[in-house]
């Protein structure tokens, strides 16, 4: 598994999730929200595969939040 | 000076699937950059008070193309960027040549950042005249076809009241109780 | 006082009397000061001192020269900052005024560098059709300029020059309602030009352009034809469209054939044969424009290219070989000069669109691909052809003229070229002259920002507009005889197809 972790000071909610949303269907996706960061965790059939959807779902959420302006 | 192995825990913003084996790189201080070899990606720390927030938006928006961008905040007066290139061609010297790449344009970024404020007023009318210059006036047709259902602007002067809403509101203060008073909700 | 550097002066620095300034050192004893209209002066070390430390007695000749140019704040004038930054910046009340017409991307020559990223003669299916040609001109006439230019280029548009004659018939007969001024220009290697096609050329005033890349045996080097000379065909027919041309009564210092140097890494050795070629061809102005990324240039870089301080040894060189023959009565200019001399001395802007600010992709040009994509320039075109879609606005089905021009592509590059936004740029002392190419900091930087201290277009234009100020700055009187008749803007008014010409 591995464990995304987007800080709510860079990161925008929103935009987390349309990213968790865009990549579900290549990889199982839980979320949970801590005190400073959106987790992410990101399970597929083989590790590569998760560092890679893992890697493409951050800079999705990253291009969408630059988009939007940042964090609300 | 070569750059040292060293193996020290890094507080990463991935523990799960960070490896420990971390060098220097070369030209850059340690506590600034530092290249986690297992996992063939660099990690940059910054001063936050040296970088707006926008500058590392700017910076690591260009790298997207190239590279796995991840940001976090280590401590509230730190910034971080982890690169991943996307290529692994070109070795350790590809990825130092990025962090060097990434640096001048976080400086870029952050002084643009700056001169973007103090010159708003004269970009702005620059480029309005150049696009509304080139656009023209819009069409009938163009009209016809304008979203005029766009989100809620702000209107500090009540412009868009009616006259009626406008000194209805103004009105309330003397009004008789419960005339024009708002219904609340009972406590 | 240290070369050039307030540090020195800090302590004693006025900031009362002096207005606005930017200044750069040209060499021992003169630095160069610009204000925020683009006037200038080059003051000695002692002027510049008694400048930024206030201590300009008002009686002096110095005081009289600094308030004559608006440097100073006790005598500033406000209408003449504003009138000239007016007229420097009188393009951006208009839309685009050059529309490119790639016809097709077939192309029989074969360049080491070619920017156009050709295709071979049997690739029929990049050729333009009419509907999308037509449709093209349709979105140009659309243009809020009331003057527009159509460009035909390639691929070698002479493969298509049954298109290129419809495109210019449907505009003509266009333009008999939406009364513009229009001027029809091509951009061909010129090997397959023949009597009819020229005489049909001529007859419609269609302005040709062509590239001379040097000498004979450096231009068939980097530029390939099958089966004989690519230098032969272009220079045979350079000569027959200008003696035709003159045949017409046409002032041959005004109307000849326009040609383009690529300088290449081979070119940089030879500055002198270079220009000694085009003179030799009857040519009037030459351009010596550095290679660029785009197109195949990017393939065969380590071949072509070359470090820019290379370059602008290289343009010191033949520029002044340029000025020697002008001395000697041989009228050549160099269009990158002109350009920028036509800034600094006549204050105004020849909308050259690649150096201005802000830039003219998009706003000011448009170019129309033969799949009917629309792309805020050419090298956005190229681009895409590489796969890179950045610059592309839409198409000629289904975009419509406001959505091209007011597009957010078209936006961000107003804002990123913008020398006023730039890290660099906004303190340079070039600033009112000079220029970015936001295509090229995209390909080169990554970002239509880009990073000016690392761009290799900023130190060509630094390095150009450091010869030219320090020419200026020499005083030789030949030389700027020569300067003053470079920058003298001359119309030439028999390619421009008047609305009232029917």
């Amino acid at each position: 598994m591995r464990e995304l972790r987007f800080h709510r000071d860079l990161y925008r909610g929103e935009c987390v999730d349309a990213a968790v949303q865009l990549y579900a269907r290549y990889a199982t996706l839980t979320t949970r929200e801590e005190d400073a960061h959106w987790v992410v965790c990101v399970e597929a059939s083989a590790p590569e595969r998760e560092e890679r959807i893992g890697n493409e779902l951050a800079n999705y959420a990253l291009g969408l939040t630059v988009r939007d302006g940042g964090p609300r | 000076m070569p750059p040292r192995s060293v193996r020290v825990g890094v507080q990463s913003p991935f523990p799960i699937c960070y490896s420990v084996a971390v060098t220097t790189i070369e030209g850059f201080p340690e506590d600034l950059a530092r290249l986690d070899v297992d996992a063939r990606r660099a990690i940059v720390d910054l001063d936050a008070s040296l970088y707006p927030v926008e500058a590392l938006y700017g910076a690591a928006y260009v790298f997207i193309d190239r590279c796995y961008v991840l940001l976090d905040r280590p401590a509230p007066q730190k910034l971080r960027l982890v690169l991943t290139p996307k290529s692994l061609d070109g070795g350790e010297p590809a990825v130092r040549a990025l962090v060097g790449e990434l640096a001048n344009e976080l400086v870029s970024a952050a002084y643009r950042h700056q001169i973007a404020q103090e010159n708003r007023a004269r970009i702005e009318a620059v480029t309005m005249q150049a696009i509304a210059g080139a656009m023209g006036p819009p069409t009938l047709d163009d009209l016809e076809d304008f979203d005029f259902t766009d989100e809620a602007f702000e209107d500090p002067l009540g412009i868009a009241l009616s006259w009626e809403e406008k000194y209805a509101k103004k009105a309330a203060p003397d009004a008789a109780p419960g005339e024009d008073a708002p219904e609340e909700e009972p406590a | 006082m240290t070369a050039g550097s307030l540090v020195a002066l800090r302590d004693r620095l006025d900031r009362a009397s002096p207005a606005f300034f930017r200044f750069r050192r040209l060499g021992p004893d003169r630095t160069l000061v610009t204000n925020l209209e683009g006037r200038w002066l080059v003051l000695s070390d002692a002027d510049f001192e008694a400048y930024v430390t206030g201590a300009v007695a008002r009686s002096s000749a110095l005081y009289e020269r600094l308030s004559d140019a608006n440097f100073l704040r006790a005598s500033w004038s406000e209408a003449k900052a504003r009138d000239m930054i007016a007229k420097r910046k009188t393009f951006l009340g208009y839309g685009p005024n050059l529309h490119v017409f790639v016809v097709t991307l077939r192309c029989n020559e074969t360049c080491v560098y070619c920017h156009a990223s050709r295709a071979d003669m049997d690739a029929t299916h990049t050729d333009m059709t009419p509907e999308i040609a037509e449709k093209a001109v349709d979105l140009a006439f659309m243009s809020t300029s009331p003057t527009i230019t159509l460009e035909f280029q390639g691929g070698e548009p002479l493969v298509r020059f049954d298109l290129v004659k419809h495109i210019i018939e449907y505009a003509e007969a266009k333009n008999e309602t939406a009364k513009k001024t229009v001027e029809l220009t091509m951009v061909s290697n010129l090997s397959l030009m023949d009597d009819d096609k020229l005489a049909y050329l001529l007859d419609h005033r269609v302005q040709i352009c062509t590239s001379i890349d040097g000498p004979k045996d450096l231009h068939d080097k980097q530029r390939k034809l099958p089966s004989y000379s690519a230098y032969d065909a272009a220079t045979r027919w350079i000569a027959t469209i200008n003696e035709a041309y003159a045949a017409r009564g046409l002032d041959p210092t005004l109307y000849h054939v326009e040609a383009l140097v690529t300088v290449t890494r081979a070119a940089l050795e030879r500055p002198k044969e270079l220009v000694d070629t085009y003179a030799a061809l009857g040519c009037r102005a030459m351009f010596l424009r550095p290679i660029d990324p785009f197109g195949f240039a990017g393939k065969t870089a380590k071949l072509v290219e070359y470090p820019r301080a290379d370059y602008l040894r290289f343009y010191a060189e033949a520029t002044d070989h340029i000025l020697e023959l002008n001395r000697g009565g041989t009228q050549i200019l160099e269009r990158y000069a002109a350009i920028l001399l036509t800034k600094i001395l006549r204050g105004e802007d020849p909308n050259f669109l690649d150096l201005r600010s802000p830039a003219g992709a998009g706003v000011s040009m448009l170019a129309y691909s033969y799949d009917g994509g629309v792309y805020t320039c050419d090298e956005g075109r190229m681009l895409a052809a590489q796969g890179d879609d950045t610059f592309r606005l839409g198409d000629v089905f289904t975009s419509t003229y406001r959505d091209l021009v007011g597009h957010p592509t078209v936006r961000a590059m107003v804002i990123a070229s913008n020398l006023d936004s730039q890290p660099d740029c906004v303190d340079c002392t070039y600033n009112p002259y000079c220029g970015i190419q936001t295509t090229h900091n995209h390909k080169t930087q990554g970002s239509i920002f880009g990073r000016m201290r690392e761009s290799s277009v900023c130190a060509v234009h630094k390095g150009i507009q450091d010869y030219l100020f320090g020419k200026l700055a020499d005083g030789d009187p030949h030389v700027l005889e020569a300067f003053e008749r470079w920058n003298t803007i001359r119309p030439r008014e028999h390619f421009l197809h008047a609305p009232d010409d029917g």
